[in-house]
């Protein structure tokens, strides 16, 4: 993902890869017509409205962008591709790329066809660099629109996936509403500034002594091919042989790593996009595929907003206790 | 659209737009402070300004899974607690909870708070998740030992000022069967309005239980006692006959020689409780 390498000071967001219809200017007529239409659009809600109207923030319009991404190619180890790793079998993932392998500890001893005697945790890059491309060229088309209509920054972003026509396809929906800072200079670079915030957590934000930088986000996805001991523990096999015994409570660690693995991935693909600036209001949200005999695919995605701190804290005093008398 | 109506003075903002243009200019400077690690956090504005003002500030968004496998066959008929699942959830939570303490003691976080909980009971496993935010003192030494919490910053900043700290997060669950009724009990009370005792119990059982085990664990932590008790109850979607009770909440310890009170400022709000007259009515 291109965020990984940018520079720390660099305004320009871009949380994902850019590319496609939109990112070279070729916005749909109909968004310029809308956007040249004569009056200010908002998603803002009346109260959001009122309170960025307070801090000089001006709508200027309803800003979106949209990229429909097909899964044509899950990569080595989907449900359909069973047994194939990317990565050499006992071998190590190339640097940078999360993978740890698993062996048999049964010793050779009783081994079939279907005993498995090896398992991997491995992260799945491409369909982490498939989601940033998908999720950056909408988040590139919402900000060409508020270039178009001169925004300084947009607020209130909100952003969704959902399933299109078809299983494989995939849509990501980016919007905001554009403004312009009354009174104040266009943007480093002519790129807006974004964020999730708007109204009144957004004027506390800057209270705080914090400016929203952009809008950030990153999906990791691990794979886990369950060796015999996770497989056992999750299906609940009464022995490794498929005997009777007495089998304990026990951690199933392969799947307890790969799941602190997938989160902080998430967490490490966001990080490489703030540079020396903060990330405020995080979402995090996991998904957990289930597919049989232990295997799972754990994917996990990270939001917020990329925040710099532009004053020292003020010194805040004590909030004080109320109690509501009706 | 005119200029104008955008032009009209606010006469209380003006101050708020200043610093606005301010933060906006600034975005040209690199970020202030060139040498600090980012700080992540999935705190609101509001709670990272309330542990400001303890002196307190976020540090990193951690995480902490577990999943502890269930033996096979403990949810066939019986009678009594169903040990095997009970211990099996306390493990996982308890290693959850190991997990997210580590992470928080390596970026030399003190605790951490706002702790979401998510634990799913499946035939087989038992899969806990914790998510929070590491915080710590602005100035202060490393912590013995940290705290896992689910108060969120705002209780957290309250139970501070009272002069009460976090422990850990105290855990108890408790699975028991629901056993079967006798053929001519049934029969007899098909027709009645009756008690299901065997219901009863196992609900009594399953609580008194789970309890006892999160007061339990909060003792063994050194904790006086739990705030903010939470529970979920019911039949696994997989054993109808068995019953699950999880007890959760933040076991404190007063920190302070003695509690402090608060001394809580009474307030009035004299915006309407309840709107008297909609125009939807008239439709």
């Amino acid at each position: 993902m291109d965020a990984a390498g940018r520079p720390d000071d660099e305004v320009s967001p871009a949380p994902g890869e850019a590319g496609g219809a939109g990112a070279d200017g070729d916005l749909p007529e109909a968004a310029g017509r809308r956007l040249g239409g004569g009056s200010f659009s908002s998603g803002l809600t009346v109260p959001d409205f009122a309170a960025c109207l307070q801090m000089g923030l001006r709508p200027v319009g309803l800003v979106q962008g949209f990229c429909v991404m097909q899964w044509g190619w899950y990569g080595a180890g989907s449900p359909y591709l069973r047994g194939m790793t990317p990565y050499s079998f006992g071998g190590s993932a190339p640097r940078g790329v999360y993978s740890e392998s698993y062996r048999c500890p049964h010793g050779g001893f009783a081994y079939s066809n279907e005993h498995r005697i090896w398992g991997q945790n491995y992260q799945q890059p491409w369909v982490e660099s498939a989601w940033g491309q998908g999720f950056g060229s909408a988040y590139t088309r919402l900000v060409e629109e508020a270039q178009e209509v001169g925004a300084h920054g947009v607020i209130g972003v909100v952003d969704s996936t959902r399933h299109l026509a078809d299983m494989n396809v995939t849509e990501f929906h980016i919007l905001g509403t554009a403004v312009v800072v009354e009174g104040g200079g266009p943007p480093p670079g002519g790129t807006p500034w974004t964020t999730y915030l708007a109204g009144q957590r957004l004027a506390k934000l800057v209270e705080a002594g914090y400016m929203p930088v952009s809008v950030v986000a990153a999906l990791a996805s691990v794979r886990v091919w369950a060796y015999c001991v996770t497989e056992i523990l999750m299906e609940g096999t009464l022995t490794a042989w498929g005997g009777s015994g007495y089998m304990p409570v026990a951690e199933v660690e392969q799947l307890s790593r790969a799941h602190m693995a997938a989160r902080s991935l998430a967490r490490e693909h966001v990080r490489g996009q703030l540079g020396n600036d903060n990330l405020q209001g995080a979402q995090i949200v996991a998904n957990t595929q289930r597919l049989s005999q232990g295997d799972e695919v754990i994917e996990c995605t990270l939001r917020g907003t990329r925040v710099r701190r532009f004053k020292d804290f003020d010194p805040l005093p004590a909030p004080r206790p109320t109690v509501r008398l009706s | 659209m005119s200029e104008r109506l955008w032009a009209s003075p606010a006469p209380d903002g003006s101050d708020l737009r200043a610093e606005m243009r301010r933060a906006a200019q600034s975005l040209a400077a690199p970020a202030h402070d060139q040498r600090a690690r980012a700080v992540t956090s999935d705190l609101s504005v509001d709670e990272s300004l309330l542990l400001h003002s303890i002196g307190w500030e976020a540090v990193e968004l951690v995480f902490g899974s577990s999943l502890v496998s269930i033996p096979p066959g403990v949810w066939s008929w019986g009678s009594g607690e169903i040990g095997a699942a009970s211990e099996a959830h306390n493990l996982a939570v308890r290693s959850a909870a190991a997990h997210l303490g580590d992470q928080c003691s390596a970026v030399h976080g003190h605790g951490v708070v706002g702790v979401r909980v998510e634990v799913e009971v499946q035939r087989h496993h038992v899969d806990v998740e914790l998510t929070g935010t590491a915080v710590r003192p602005v100035k202060g030494k490393e912590p013995n030992r940290v705290f896992v919490s689910d108060l969120s910053a705002r209780d957290f900043t309250l139970l501070h000022n009272a002069g009460w700290g976090p422990i850990g997060l105290a855990f108890g669950a408790s699975f028991v069967y629901a056993p079967r009724r006798s053929v001519g009990t049934t029969m007899r009370q098909s027709s009645q309005n009756v008690e299901l005792t065997n219901f009863t119990e196992a609900m009594y059982s399953a609580r008194e239980a789970g309890m006892e085990h999160m007061q339990r664990s909060a003792l063994d932590m050194g904790a006086q006692g739990i705030v903010a008790v939470r529970v979920a109850e019911g039949p696994m979607w997989f054993a109808h006959h068995a019953i699950g009770f999880t007890a959760w909440g933040t076991a404190v310890r007063l920190e302070a020689e003695s509690h402090q009170y608060l001394h809580p400022h009474v307030v009035l709000p004299l915006d309407d409780v309840s709107v008297e007259f909609e125009a939807q009515s008239l439709r």
